[in-house]
């Protein structure tokens, strides 16, 4: 891989970059109306749409982590469905009272219909809120990324929080990474500000006063946002809680259960910088704290709007460098000004790991996504023989005598050189894609990689082809015997993505309505082979079955498997393999009907069997 | 050794300063639209032809459509600004071409400007402020027409085209021949990359009561800054950030939420520092730094140099006089120099930013050594495929057929070779639609040579694969609009007809097959049969001119056993009109084997 020779560090420019868009001031503005109103408040600008959920309404229920998957109504499926793959994780968790607070909101009747209109007529939503309502924000917006998916529609939905606390745990941020939303989430955390860092004190300390001091503390800034003259008063009550809790952060031991996910932008009263990767952030948040005295943390926590506008104009400021000359090399120049605008040049303990941090966050790979991209098209190219071997092996099957197809031939190979070969073309091509899949969870992809047709086709290609092999390898092993059927418990992620990938494709309106007039190339349900090896099982449990209720079961499961692969025939979205002499379709179907003919005792709730269509 | 801005701009140093007092001249002149005036110079007793534009401070001659008023450019008028991958044609500002539009007549037939022509003399466009962008367009117009010899001298002009229209430019090599004077605040140079506001009314209307005259001494307006500024600065940091390979994806997302300005710089700038020192800048990235970064607030206040940024746009005469005397020039290019960059008090984050700039373009030039790496691969691909070429002919099967038919192990290592060769093709395609080549690659002969080959040799495998799956079940015709023909043969055939200066599309000889099948579909569809003639009678005309006329397409389609042929001859009669030609060159081939 080819290293770039000059390096430079973007965090501050992407700061800069973000605070001199209109994007912040507006969200803020939106927010604070929210916050007074104590109510959701939507807004438009120049098309855009904000919605502003108030942090002045406080949660109940404890400062608990729920599994999402536990969740009895499905909120944010893409996040909640978990891969066999990722089954040793520990399951994406967020804070237990923060969505139930979410949910106060979801269940509204208004709710839905406030967010529907926006998403008519808007080219655009920001979804965002201050203190507890950037976490309400952060999960609306969560929300609304998983129905646009379902709807497969592109409105894009930026989230902006100020101030927000953490949310969920690290699986919680992994899996926000997998489905490539961390990009739409900015969570503005001013220089000192206490929330955002009230999670990351080790858990056993929370639970012993976290609920009823934020409890304390939310009524209170109720107040302070009303009136100025409260402020003293609850300085003076607020401040052995945060001392207690700072002191509790210094002697971290037990690592806190709670991870940031989307980028953060951090605000001192030098500058500001961006970072996106979970770890950096956390250390960042932990870093910044250093100086911060109980007075400025709570007062950073109101200070959002002073922030945002002054970010505005500091961006046209000429700032020079503080500390001696500039180092010689723009990476460490880079770096050196980052950590001066977060405020921490000045001091010698903090600026070292700081710089560290950002490094970190600037993960290996040096490409940029573009040419990464144009790179894999000649790893592409590479891997593409593999790919034509198996279409070639697909064909020769196709000619063979035995005329069984390549999915069977493929499970019945003996020790044949072919067979290995194409066995081996089988896992290459996996590890490549597997490999393009990472790049693209990491960010090393270009934003709009999977609107280019040519790899949305390439991937889609490559399942229809392979995916046959990897189902006739796992019931060759006879795996189905140990782990369970294919369908449910032997497929790769990978595909299940490439079906995503598939589904989310922009379609040409005259590509769905065309009719096939020969046989497919190739088999458009990658999984038809699974189904049946599934339907085969199916019948020779009938032959055994003497429960007649299950038996019932069963004919019923075979006969929505027999409606399906008419279907598909009829349609010709099978190639021709399928339909094989000795194929074990074929062979399926015929001994499928022969068992009909010869069975007398047929359910007669089924008589759609006996007029069944034989299929060639 | 000192330069002066003459040298590096490759102009007469004594042409610059009357061209600028010309350039004010007409700007302040509306009631005549150009003004020429003729400059000797006097060392070699030659003479240079001015011509400087008028100017308008009207809101409308400005910004059209807000936010940004852009139009597509009339390729029309002018055809090579335009991309010749993905892009599109260049954006230009709708206000500016009008005007353009508007002086077009009466500018080609200025009796001097015939005379200069008829003379072979040089010709300088000049424009000040809103006259700029009329010089140039003026200037890539003759371009365009290569009648005349031009340069273009711009003075405080505000930004005019798009990132295409930059590349379009730097691609045809005339970027050199575009000058543009910047004062350090000037509001004008950078008030495009601001979407239109009541700021810039306040602006134009300062400026307006001040030209006319009328009112001496009008109010500045005030609070411009922060809001024009602010949103320059948006466009500077959205570019540095990708110059910097900043991955992450929020830069992109974010891009929906906002309007940022589509005009880039484009020329070559020059900088005047304000103390007699003038920087040239050639690289685009840079320049749109420089304006940005240079006009930061320092120790003085916003008012102070709000106040700058408007004054400094009257003060280009009394500036170029000062420093076009003296040598005090530094060129940009090859390197910042940090201490004539100290004069335009840049700070270390924007002196980053060059250096960003400038790593891009020594990125791109990387690139093209790793691409010709690739190229080598290609053409040892290529002449692998040409053998397989030659056997197929000797097999009477000929190359397309043997290919479609896929029984040998031969014509399984072509398709692998064919799939390898796309990679190659597909890797410059990409780079290309991001700009991480050289400009002027498209331009490059070798490129254009190995393209056309390619694409010649292979697309026919292309085809006979598509036809072989029968994908035109699925996708329809292998060639409609922007249907499944892979895109890098629609580049690499547009570089070739953009190179021959011929309309797009007129160079598809290795679109013949795909024409055959699909003729071969549609007869059996029974479609209707009159298009089904035309579209024979096309085919037959283009095939004898392709074989016999340019030689773009080999002879082996004739082969008797060829799809083609088979095809062809049982056509009906009546569907034929070049049947005699095409039966002789069906003979020619047959006893040429």
């Amino acid at each position: 891989m080819d290293t770039e020779t000059s390096l430079f560090e973007s965090s501050e420019m992407l700061a800069t970059f973000l605070s001199s868009t209109p994007v912040l001031q507006d969200s803020w503005r939106v927010c604070s109306l929210a916050n007074t109103a104590a109510t959701v408040v939507t807004d438009h600008v120049r098309g855009v749409a904000y919605v502003a959920f108030p942090g002045t309404v406080m949660p109940s229920g404890g400062a608990n982590l729920v599994a999402l998957d536990c969740a009895p109504d499905c909120l944010f499926p893409p996040l909640q469905h978990r891969h066999a793959q990722h089954q040793h994780e520990d399951p994406p968790m967020i804070h237990a009272a923060i969505l139930d607070h979410f949910r106060s909101f979801y269940t509204s009747t208004t709710f839905h219909n406030q967010i529907l209109a926006v998403i008519e007529k808007s080219k655009a939503v920001v979804m965002t809120g201050h203190s507890m309502g950037g976490a309400v924000a952060s999960l609306s917006a969560l929300w609304l990324l998983s129905y646009l998916q379902s709807i497969t529609s592109s409105l894009p939905v930026l989230c902006i929080t100020f101030g927000s606390p953490l949310l969920g745990n690290d699986s919680f941020s992994r899996a926000i990474l997998r489905e490539r939303w961390a990009g739409n989430f900015c969570h503005v955390v001013s220089n000192h500000d206490f929330i955002p860092r009230l999670f990351l004190a080790p858990l056993p300390s929370l639970s012993a006063h976290h609920p009823h001091f934020v409890l304390q503390f939310w009524q209170l800034l109720m107040n302070i946002l009303q009136s100025d003259s409260e402020t003293a008063k609850i300085f003076g009550f607020l401040l052995p809680y945060i001392q207690g809790w700072v002191a509790n952060m210094e002697e971290e031991c037990v690592k806190s259960p709670f991870s940031p996910f989307g980028n953060y932008l951090f605000f001192s009263e030098e500058g500001a910088v961006c970072v996106d990767d979970a770890a950096a952030a956390g250390k960042m948040l932990e870093l910044m704290f250093t100086q911060a005295s109980p007075g400025s943390s709570i007062e950073d926590h109101l200070k959002y709007g002073d922030y945002t506008e002054k970010a505005s104009w500091q961006l046209l400021m000429r700032k020079s460098f503080t500390l001696g000359e500039p180092p010689e090399s723009s990476y460490e120049a880079g770096l050196a000004l980052a950590v001066q605008s977060c405020g921490l040049a000045n001091q010698e303990s903090i600026s070292g790991p700081a710089k560290d941090c950002l490094k970190m966050a600037k993960r290996v790979n040096r490409l940029s996504p573009h040419l990464n991209a144009a790179n894999l098209s000649i790893i592409l190219s590479k891997n593409v023989p593999y790919r034509a071997q198996i279409e070639w092996y697909k064909a020769s099957c196709d000619k063979s005598d035995d005329q069984m197809g390549y999915y069977d031939s493929f499970k019945l190979r003996g020790a044949s050189k072919k067979g290995a070969k194409i066995n081996m073309n089988r896992c290459l091509l996996a590890g490549f894609w597997d490999n393009v899949i990472l790049m693209l969870e990491s960010n090393q992809l270009p934003h709009d990689f999977l609107k280019r047709e040519k790899w949305v086709n390439a991937a889609h290609f490559y399942k229809l082809l392979v995916e046959p092999l990897d189902i006739a390898e796992y019931y060759k092993t006879g795996k189905h015997l140990t782990h369970g059927h294919y369908l449910k418990n032997g497929r790769e992620e990978r595909y299940e993505i490439f079906d995503r990938w598939w589904k989310g494709r922009e379609v040409g309106n005259e590509e769905n309505n065309k009719r096939r007039t020969t046989y497919a190339s190739l088999t458009q349900d990658s999984c038809f082979w699974a189904r049946v090896e599934e339907a085969r099982d199916w019948l020779d449990q009938i032959r055994s079955e003497s429960d007649m209720r299950r038996s019932v079961m069963l004919w019923q499961d075979i006969d929505s498997f027999e409606r399906y692969a008419t279907r598909l025939v009829e349609n010709k979205e099978v190639s021709m393999d399928v339909l094989a002499k000795n194929s074990s379709f074929t062979l399926l179907m015929e001994e499928l009907q022969d068992f009909k003919s010869k069975t007398q005792q047929f359910p007669p709730q089924f008589p759609d069997f006996l007029n069944g269509e034989m299929v060639p | 050794m000192g330069e002066t801005v003459g040298n590096l701009i490759g102009l007469n140093d004594e042409v610059i300063h009357p061209a600028a007092t010309l350039a004010v001249e007409a700007h302040n002149s509306p009631s005549k639209q150009f003004l020429v005036k003729k400059i000797k110079i006097h060392h070699d007793l030659s003479s240079v032809v001015v011509l400087a534009f008028s100017g308008s401070m009207l809101p409308e001659d400005w910004f059209g459509q807000p936010p940004f008023g852009k139009t597509e450019i009339d390729t029309g008028k002018f055809p090579s600004l335009t991309s010749l991958n993905d892009g599109g044609d260049a954006v230009v500002n709708g206000s500016f071409l009008r005007r353009f539009n508007d002086v077009l007549d009466k500018l080609s037939h200025a009796k001097e400007l015939k005379e200069a022509i008829e003379k072979k003399k040089q010709v300088v466009f000049a424009g000040y402020s809103s006259g700029g962008p009329i010089a140039i367009l003026a200037t890539l117009y003759f371009l365009e027409n290569q009648t005349l010899s031009t340069r273009c001298l711009t003075f405080g002009s505000p930004l005019v085209g798009d990132r295409i229209f930059g590349h379009a430019l730097r691609r045809e090599g005339w970027s050199d021949y575009f000058t543009h004077f910047v004062m350090k605040y000037d509001i004008i140079p950078r008030i495009m990359l601001s979407p239109s506001s009541t700021e810039h009314k306040q602006i134009l209307n300062y400026f307006k009561s001040k030209f006319d005259k009328k009112n001496i001494n009008p109010a500045p307006p005030s609070g411009f800054y922060l809001t024009v500024m602010g949103n320059a600065s948006s466009v500077a940091t959205y570019e540095a950030c990708h110059l910097m390979g900043c991955r992450n994806p929020s830069l992109d997302i974010i891009k929906s939420f906002i309007e940022l300005s589509p005009y880039r710089p484009s020329g070559t700038y020059v900088f005047c520092t304000g103390n007699g020192n003038l920087v040239v800048v050639k690289n685009p990235n840079a320049v749109l730094q420089i304006l940005i970064h240079s006009a930061e607030l320092g120790e003085s206040n916003t008012a102070e140099v709000e106040k700058r940024s408007l004054d400094e746009h009257s003060a280009y005469l009394s500036e170029l006089k000062e420093c076009l005397g003296m040598q005090a020039v530094v060129s940009l290019d090859g390197g910042p120099a940090t201490a004539t960059l100290n004069d335009l008090g840049l700070s270390p984050q924007a002196m980053l930013c060059l250096q960003a700039a400038e790593e891009f373009e020594n990125r791109r030039s990387r690139n093209l050594e790793k691409i010709r790496k690739h190229m080598e691969k290609s053409e040892v691909e290529l002449e692998m495929l040409r053998k397989y070429k030659e056997n197929a002919q000797i097999s009477g099967l000929g190359y397309y057929d043997s290919f479609k038919l896929q029984n040998e192990d031969d014509d399984f290592h072509a398709n692998v070779r064919r799939l390898e060769l796309a990679g190659i093709w597909d890797e410059i395609k990409e780079m290309l639609k991001e700009f991480e080549l050289p400009d002027d690659f498209e331009k490059k002969q070798e490129i254009i040579d190995l393209g056309t080959e390619y694409r010649r040799l292979v697309e026919p495998l292309d085809i006979a694969n598509f036809y072989r799956h029968s994908k035109d079940k699925e996708t329809g015709a292998y060639v409609v609009g922007g249907g499944p023909r892979p895109k890098r043969y629609r580049f690499i055939q547009r570089w070739l007809e953009h190179h021959e200066k011929k309309p797009f599309g007129s160079r598809s000889e290795s679109l013949f097959w795909a024409d055959v099948e699909q003729l071969g579909i549609d007869i059996k569809k029974k479609k209707n049969l009159q298009e089904i003639k035309d579209r024979i009678r096309q085919l037959e005309r283009n095939m004898i001119a392709w074989i016999d006329v340019d030689k773009s397409l080999d002879k082996d389609v004739l082969l008797e056993k060829t799809t083609f042929v088979k095809w062809w001859r049982d056509l009906p009669r009546e569907c034929k009109s070049e049947s005699e030609r095409i039966e002789k060159l069906i003979g020619e081939k047959a006893a040429g084997v």
